[in-house]
This record gives C-alpha cells, structure tokens and sequence, in this order.
C-alpha cells in the first residue's frame, strides 16, 4: 500500500465509518423506568388472582388476574400498574377490606394494592421470609416466615409491625387457619407440627405433632384440621407421606391416611362449604371430609405434566389447577368444573404457586 | 480508611518521584512480557478453530479476570453479575459445563457442577490461554461439546532477578496488588506471583425496580421517587498465590511444578428488589482452592514423551444468614461442598516425518468429593462419591501436500464403570493462496459430556441413569493474513460458520416430589457464525494503531421435545444466549503515551424459555459498554514505571446483565506498575 493509499484509506475512514463508529459505541442501553398503566378493575365481576413465583434469584415473580365471567386475564398487573416488578418469589395473596396483601417471599416485604387500580397503597418491610398473611381483626394480622422463628404482628392500618409471636425451636411457619380464637400454623421446613396461637395474647400455647414436615393445611366443617404430612426431611421418600385429621377443640390427631412409598400428597384445599378436599398427588385428588379412605379415582389424572398447585373457588366449587409447564416460562391455569370436566384455561405469569378468589362487591 | 490513606499516599509519592526524575529520563525499553507471534502452519493445529489470547489482552488490566479477557478478546458469551461475582462462558451458545477448562493440563471444571468460574481467574496469572471452538475441543479434552480452553503457564525469559509490581486503587474503595518475583540463572528458573484484591464493591445506582412513595397527612399516596441505592453485600477479598519452577536439564529433561492456592471470601450481591436490609439478610461464598500440576518433559530425536501429575482441592461454602428474631443475624442455610483431585497423563508425540505426526496421551482423573446441605439447622441432602475418569486420545496429523492438511482424532472416556462412546473428530485444512495467507478449514466431530457427580448423586434429587449428552459440531472456516513485520501495517482476518446439534442435554427439572431432578431431555441446536479481525499500522517513528474485534451470530435453539401442549419453548433462542455479540479494542500508541479504548457489545437477551416480550422485565436489553485507559510509561534509573488511568462504563450507563443485578455505573481507576531493572 503507497502512503497516498494509506492516507486515501485514513480520510475515508474519519468521514464514511467514524460516525457510524461514534453511534455505535454511544448508544445507550435501554433501561430504566418502566411506565404505568392505569386499571379500573371493575368489582361487580367475581375475580381470581394468581400469584405466579417466578424463578428463584430472578426477581421476576407476578401477578395474574382473571374474570371467570368474561375468561379474560390480565397478567403481570402488578408491574403493569405500578412500574415496578413484584419482586423475589412471591408467595401467596390475601384479600381484605378492598385490598390485597401480596407477600412478597424473597423480597423480604408485602405489598398493600388496592383492589380496583391495582397500585401500591401501602407494605411491610422488615420480614425475613414472610411467608402468609392472616387477618385476626381489623387492627391485627400475623405474618409466618420461613426461617424468622418468629411470627410478626401487623397493624394493617398503618402497615407497621407491632410486635412478634416467638414460636421457639420451630423456625418455620407457613400457612394459617383459624378456629375461634385460636389460629393454627404448620411447621413446614425440618419441623413436624402445628402450633396453636391465642390471638387474645398473641402467644403459641400449644402444639401437635403430626410427622415430617406439614406442608398444607385447611379447616373443614365440623371444626377439623386437615394437613398434608410429606414424611421426610431430605426430600419425599424416607418416611410414609400421609393426610391427617386433627380435632381442633382437643388438638389431637384424629386419623392418619397413609399414601404409598414414594407418593407425596401436597396444594391441600377445601370448597366453600368445607365438604370436600382437594389435593396433587401426581393426579389431582378429590375426598369428602368424612370419608374413610384416600379416593381411588382422581378428579384430573396425571397426563405427563407437574401440576404445582391448586385452588378451590369457595362459591362456584371451580377448581383451579396450575401446570408450571417447563418453570422457565408463562404457566398455565386449568379452571375444571368440581368433577374435574375442563371448562377454561388460561396463560398466567412464570410458576403459577397460588390463587386467591375474590367475590363480587354487591 | 487508614488502609485506603496510605494507598493513596503511596500512589501519590510514587507518582511525584516519577514526575521528579523526569529530567533524567533516558531511552529505554520497557520490559514486556513477549508476545508471540506464529505465522508458520503448525501440523498440530490442522483445521483447528482456535483463538489465542496474546500477552498483550492478557496483560490489559490487573483487575481482569479471564472472564473479562475473553469477553473482550472472543466470541465467548461470559455471563456475569458485576465484578468478583460467578462469570460463567457460553461457548457457541452451549452451557457453561460444555466448555472444558485446563490450567497445565490439569482439569479446572468442578467435578460437582462441571462448570468453571472465570471470575476465579486472575488474567495476570495465566501466561498462555488457547480457546478451541467446537470438534477442536477434542485435542484438548473430552465433553466440550461447545469448546475448551487452555490455559498455562510460563517459565521467565531473562536470567537474573526481576520484580514486576502493580498497584490499583478504583472506586468502591477497590484495590487490587500483583506481585512477580521471578528468578533465572543458568537451567533453572524460579517465580512467585502473588494477587489481592478487595473491594466494598457498594457503588451507587439509581433503582427503577423500586420507588418510594410520598405520602400526604391522610397517609394517601401522592407521588414517588425512584431510590438511590448502593450494591448491597458485594464486598469481596481475593487472595492468589502462585509458585512456580522450572529446569531444563543437561540431559535434556524438562521440568516444571506450579502451585496455586486461592482464599476468596465474597459477598452475593442483593437483588434490587430485595427489600430487606444487610443486617437482615446476608448471602456469602467461601472458597479455599489449591491446585499442584507437575510435569516433565523430553524430545528425543523425532519423539517428544511428557509426563504430568497433579492435585487439586477445593472447599467452597455459601451460607444465607438472616435476622432470627434476636436482632443478630444467624446461618439458617449451608451448603458446603469438598472435591479432592489427583490427576495423572502421560503423553507422546512421533514426527514421522516432518508431514506426519502421531500424537496420544492417556489421562486419569480421580475425584473424592463430599457435599452437604443444611437449613435450619437440618441435613437437607448430603453424598459423599469417588470416581475415577480416565481419558485416551490418539490422533494423525498429516500434510500430504504442502498446501493440504489432514487429521484425524479418536478419543475414548471411561467415567466410573461407563464408557463414553467413541469420539471421533476430522480436520482438514487447505492453502488457498499464499500471498494472503489465505487457509480454509474445516472439521467435524461426534462429542460427549458424561455427568458430573451432582448430576448422578446429589441429595436429593440426583439422578444415575442419566447417559452422557451427545453432540454432532462441524466447522468451516478460513483465514487470512496481510502484512506483516516488514511492512508497516498487518491485517489478519478469520470468518468461520458452525452447526452443532447436541442431544441428551441434561437440565434440572422438578419432580411431583417437590424437589428438583436432571433428567436427559433438551435437543438444542446451535449454529452461527465468527468474524475475528485484527489490524496494526506503525506511521512513523512514533505512532502505532492497532484494532482488534470479533463479532458472533449465536443460534442457540431448543428442538427439544415439548413438555406439554403448553410448552412454548421450542423453537426459541435459549435464555441469557444473545443472537449478536461483538467486541473491539482499539490501541494507539505515542512514544510513552497508551490509549486504549475498548467496546463491547451484547444483543438482547431472553429470560424466559418461550422468548417472551410482554413486559421490560422479560427482556435484558441491548448491551454496550465502552471503557478506555491512558498510559504513561516512565523509566527511571533504577526501574521502569507506569501510570494508567482507566475509565469503566464511559458513558455511565444504568444497567443489568443479569436480571434484578444492578451494575455499577462510571468508575475509574488508578494504576502504577514499577518494574526495578534486572541485577
């Protein structure tokens, strides 16, 4: 190359290919604020929210919402409304008064929204691994945590913690069911019981052990406790996974379903009236609450996919049943009729793990 | 803070005697570590897609890990959430247990996960790094089902003492210190190198992934702001040390011993929407590492014989601890993790003529590893395993004619009581033209990756019927060189296509038991196609340009059966693979003066397996970051000095390259290397 070549070659390279340099190496990365989206959820329509986890250490958890009168959902409304994501694995959703407590796992917080824009009103930091949210009153609510050993007490007027129930040795509390004054809690990660908290003191007085790791728990009609017993501590397997009945006037174990080796009974739900149980074993299982014996047909049979969790409409008697497809993308809804007939299905956020149903303001 | 103070007086003291003695400048070199330069066609490197990392990216910056060299410096996708954090390489949009590491020899990738973390890899600790791309990866090691790469070390050129000092002092209150010590006389030649590094690593940014909201007397919502925040929990200190000997003896023998332990102890950087507070939630890693490679060596005639032994151990703990209810923060889960390592290969090479070539080696790898998971206080899973892996490699290089190149390797791995199936892989390669260099390659190989421990027997949750994953790779590629030493300028160029498909993937997926399983499942195929380029030009006495860039389109697809009528991922580009990447550095040099400004670019990535786009939090945006140094060379009486002054993210761009993983913004940093000349 002669030196006028080179210089030929320099001159074009500052005029042609230095700008086009120059707007590569500026562009700017697209990120920043997300936008808001203004929702007037209507609150004569029955509703149904799903709480959809996300993948652990993503902070992509959501929230769906869908009308079972319409068919029409809505997913990722709380980014949607709010501009900001949900969070860390979101774990469950609770409705009162107008307002939905959405608890937040990983994240450590509950976020207040109100019902009809879907925003932020309000939440609760300072949780560790809050886990659910129960309502004693107006002025009272306890939040369980994974690993706190601790229960915290919420004013969920002005969104503060106001004190904390010790739960001792049992570091783990999950979802709560209440029985007059008294609310029942299971110890689900490395425990085996249930503790009993007076909501008049806000202390744990007592206890019953029903075997390795209790994970779900419901509160039928004639004022027994119904949990899902997986049997064993590092993962299903070493010991029997069982259902169990507990009398909760006298907190004693009434009677012990046990499943096969290697079965593992879990996403324990109720109807309305408090009649009839549901539950995953592989397939989805349906029981009355007096029966004696586990079912032999299922209600949805296994069809090669993992449902993860499942709902139970307490007016309609839909069951609403979540496959999480591959965990990696949008999961999928199956609305079935209380025989288990298909009536809807529908795309929700990334690992649907909870529905809460909401009824129409008259 | 006293710590910080003296650094920066000593930096500053150090910059005011360089400043002083300025006036006694002389002319002198400045003592680099050589850079090589091959031109010639090795019959070892016959149709081989290969990258080799010069002295001179390797040498870039004391801050670089080998997980920002590659990035820089190849096609490799490295996924990584900031500094001193897990950095992972996806090569030709693999995953990351499918590039297969060597440090001397010796097997860097855990036995337990099968993957390596580059973060873990000071750039100044490694004095030759080679990249193979697909079937070139069965030269080197069996399963790199997306490539290899190996990495060595050196023994010093020069005899006599020679000391190489480097200090950098960054933002986030960063510092970094490199130490070389190195002695030569007559056969022997004797280094310690040794690296710090620690950092608050607590840098500002703005999050849009919160808001705080202002409140009126009613307690109404009435606006909002978005935080500022600083990176919670990423503090880290680095320690390396590096011990090596080397000695050619009269007979002929060559000897060499390398020693490198690493002491880390980093933090797991929050979410940005993790709302709790440090002193409620903290996650950290823990890793002790030693590794001990040995080896010999001797050429007799036409026939080179090597022999290799080694040893590794690594403990690695993660603890999460959170606020129990008494204020303090207590461990609630544990997993901690111990692999020993002992290795053995003996390797030889025949020149039958100087167009034939037959090489083998036999290696064998045992592992001893114990792993144990706690929460709460419980055993969540543990194993203990042993497992022996050996691997047999036999290949025929042969120029038949002067332009022509053929080769053919088999290799054959045994991991336990399983046999891989035979890997076959063939390369040709062809002399187009000779004034440009121009070279047409091309190879095609059958690869396996058998399973790595955790895969067949973690607690719970592992799976030993698992089979090895199974990959086709065919390449083609040509290259070209112009220029060269007797001109001014050089240009060298190399464009290469692939299509990989690999089956048996084995992916982690959860069972009806609640716990998650691997299983064999994905189909995924990959092709694209690399661009690499290089040019210099030395105008003057004084001035010399040089650029240096790649570029990759990675298709990386899942042809995978579906999970169920709902799966909506087949067919899509795999999650964190982006489909565009290109990187580019460009160096100027003036007399004593360096600039050095390098451009990196990523496209946008998916985060879920159905390549939603619904929302921003779906997608991780495009990726472009510009960094740029200046250096100044000094040499005064007794040493050579220099100064640079480097920039990040020069346009201060707010960012994740992970999702919810906040980046640091604009960040400098200040940089003195002293190197006393030789006694």
């Amino acid at each position: 190359m002669s030196q006028r070549e080179m210089l030929m070659s320099v001159r074009s390279f500052f005029r042609y290919w230095m700008p086009l340099l120059v707007l590569a190496l500026t562009s700017c990365m697209d990120y920043g604020p997300a936008e808001e989206e203004v929702f007037d959820v209507p609150r004569n329509e029955p509703l149904v929210f799903v709480v959809c986890e996300g993948n652990f250490q993503y902070g992509n958890a959501s929230l769906s919402l869908y009308n079972p009168d319409s068919r029409r959902v809505e997913n990722n409304v709380f980014a949607r409304a709010n501009g900001i994501p949900l969070g860390d694995v979101a774990q469950s959703i609770t409705v009162r008064d107008g307002k939905g407590y959405v608890v937040v796992n990983k994240s450590g917080i509950v976020f207040v929204i109100d019902l009809r824009s879907l925003k932020i009103t309000g939440s609760i930091p300072g949780l560790v691994s809050p886990r659910y949210i129960h309502f004693v009153n107006d002025a009272k609510a306890y939040v369980t945590d994974l690993y706190a050993g601790r229960i915290a007490v919420v004013n969920p007027g002005t969104c503060r913690i106001t004190g904390y129930i010790s739960t001792g040795e049992h570091k783990s509390t999950e979802r709560m069911v209440a029985w007059g004054d008294y609310v029942f809690t299971n110890c689900w990660s490395y425990d085996d019981c249930i503790l009993v908290i007076d909501t008049r003191t806000d202390t744990v007085v007592g206890e019953i052990t029903v075997g390795a790791q209790p994970s779900s728990m419901v509160l039928d009609r004639n004022g027994k406790l119904w949990c899902t017993v997986e049997g064993g501590y590092g993962g299903a397997g070493e010991g029997t996974a069982s259902l169990v009945k507990i009398d909760a006037a006298t907190r004693t174990v009434e009677r012990r379903f046990d499943f096969a080796v290697g079965e593992l009974p879990r996403s324990l739900a109720i109807d309305g009236a408090g009649g009839r149980l549901y539950f995953i074993n592989r397939s989805v299982w349906s029981m009355p609450v007096d029966a004696t014996g586990l079912p032999t047909d299922p209600v949805l049979p296994y069809r090669g996919t993992l449902y993860y969790t499942l709902g139970v409409d307490p007016v309609g008697g839909e069951l609403y049943v979540a496959d999480a497809v591959d965990y990696m993308q949008a999961g999928v809804v199956y609305r079935l009729t209380p025989g288990g007939e298909t009536l809807d299905s529908f795309r929700c956020g990334i690992t649907p793990g909870g529905f809460c149903f909401v009824e129409p303001e008259i | 803070m006293c710590g910080m103070t003296r650094r920066i007086i000593l930096l500053a003291g150090c910059l005011l005697a360089g400043f002083s003695v300025r006036a006694q400048l002389q002319e002198r070199n400045i003592v680099i570590d050589s850079v090589r330069v091959t031109a010639r066609r090795v019959l070892k490197d016959i149709g081989t897609q290969k990258s080799a990392l010069d002295t001179v990216a390797l040498r870039e910056s004391v801050t670089n890990s080998l997980a920002e060299v590659l990035s820089q410096n190849s096609p490799v996708f490295i996924k990584s959430y900031g500094r001193a954090t897990l950095a992972t390489a996806s090569v030709r949009g693999t995953a990351p247990s499918h590039t297969q590491v060597t440090w001397n020899g010796m097997k860097l990738n855990s036995p337990m996960l099968g993957m390596v973390d580059f973060s873990m890899i000071p750039s100044y600790f490694i004095d030759d790094a080679n990249l193979y791309y697909g079937a070139s990866s069965v030269n080197v090691a069996g399963g790199g089902l997306g490539g290899a790469v190996a990495l060595g070390t050196r023994a010093a050129d020069a005899e006599g003492f020679a000391l190489r000092y480097v200090q950098g002092v960054s933002s986030y209150t960063t510092f970094d210190e490199f130490l070389r010590l190195s002695y030569g006389k007559g056969r022997w030649r004797a280094a310690t190198r040794a690296y710090y590094a620690s950092s608050k690593n607590d840098f500002h940014y703005t999050n849009y992934r919160k808001k705080v909201f202002d409140t009126n007397q009613q307690g109404n919502i009435v606006g909002y702001s978005y935080p500022r925040e600083r990176n919670r929990n990423g503090s880290f200190n680095d320690l390396h040390l590096l011990q090596e000997f080397y000695l050619n003896s009269a007979s002929g023998n060559r000897w060499n011993l390398a020693a490198w332990y690493i002491a880390s102890r980093r933090g797991v950087p929050m979410l940005n929407v993790d709302y709790r507070d440090e002193s409620e939630s903290r996650n950290r890693q823990r890793e002790n590492t030693l590794r001990v490679a040995g080896g010999w060596e001797r050429s007799i005639s036409r026939l080179k014989l090597a022999v290799r032994a080694g040893y590794s151990y690594t403990d690695l703990v993660y603890t999460y601890a959170g606020d129990a209810g008494n204020g303090t923060l207590t461990e609630m889960i544990r997993s901690e993790s111990r692999a020993h390592t002992a290795f053995a290969r003996a390797e030889a090479e025949y020149y039958f003529t100087d167009r034939l070539l037959l090489m083998a080696n036999l290696s064998a790898d045992q592992s001893v590893v114990s792993s144990i998971d706690r929460a709460a206080g419980h055993t969540t899973g543990d194993y203990d395993k042993a497992r022996v892996e050996y691997s047999g490699f036999l290949s025929v290089k042969y120029r038949p004619a002067e332009r022509l190149g053929l080769a053919l390797s088999l290799r054959e791995e045994r991991y336990g009581y399983d046999w891989t199936p035979l890997v076959p892989a063939a390369f040709a390669d062809y002399l187009l033209s000779r004034r440009g260099r121009v070279v047409v390659k091309a190879s095609v190989s059958r690869n396996f990756r058998y399973p790595t421990l955790n895969d067949l027997y973690f607690e719970p949750g592992g799976n030993d019927t698992l089979r090895p994953e199974r990959g086709l790779v065919c390449d083609f590629g040509t290259e070209f060189a112009l220029g060269g030493e007797h001109r001014r300028w050089s240009l060298r160029g190399e464009v290469s296509a692939y299509d990989s498909r690999i089956s048996d993937w084995i992916v982690w997926l959860p069972t009806f038991k609640g716990f998650w399983s691997p299983v064999n499942v994905r189909k995924v195929y990959s092709y694209g196609a690399e661009f690499k380029g290089e040019f210099s030009l030395r105008a003057g006495r004084d001035w010399r340009l040089s650029l240096r860039g790649n570029y990759a389109i990675t298709h990386s697809v899942n042809r995978g059966d579906p999970v169920n009528w709902a799966d909506e991922a087949i067919g899509k580009q795999l999650v964190y693979i982006p489909v565009y990447s290109a990187a580019c550095t460009g160096r100027l040099d003036w007399r004593r003066w360096s600039l050095v400004y390098k451009w990196n670019y990523y496209s946008r990535r998916y985060t879920t397996s159905s390549n939603e786009t619904a929302t921003r939090f779906d997608v991780l945006g495009a990726y472009y970051m510009n960094d740029v140094s200046l250096e100044r060379r000094f040499a005064v009486r007794w040493a050579d000095l220099s100064l640079k002054f480097s920039v990040n993210n020069l346009f201060d761009e707010e960012y994740e390259s992970v999702l919810s993983r906040p980046m640091a913004g604009r960040n400098f940093g200040f940089f003195l290397e002293i190197a006393p000349h030789r006694k």
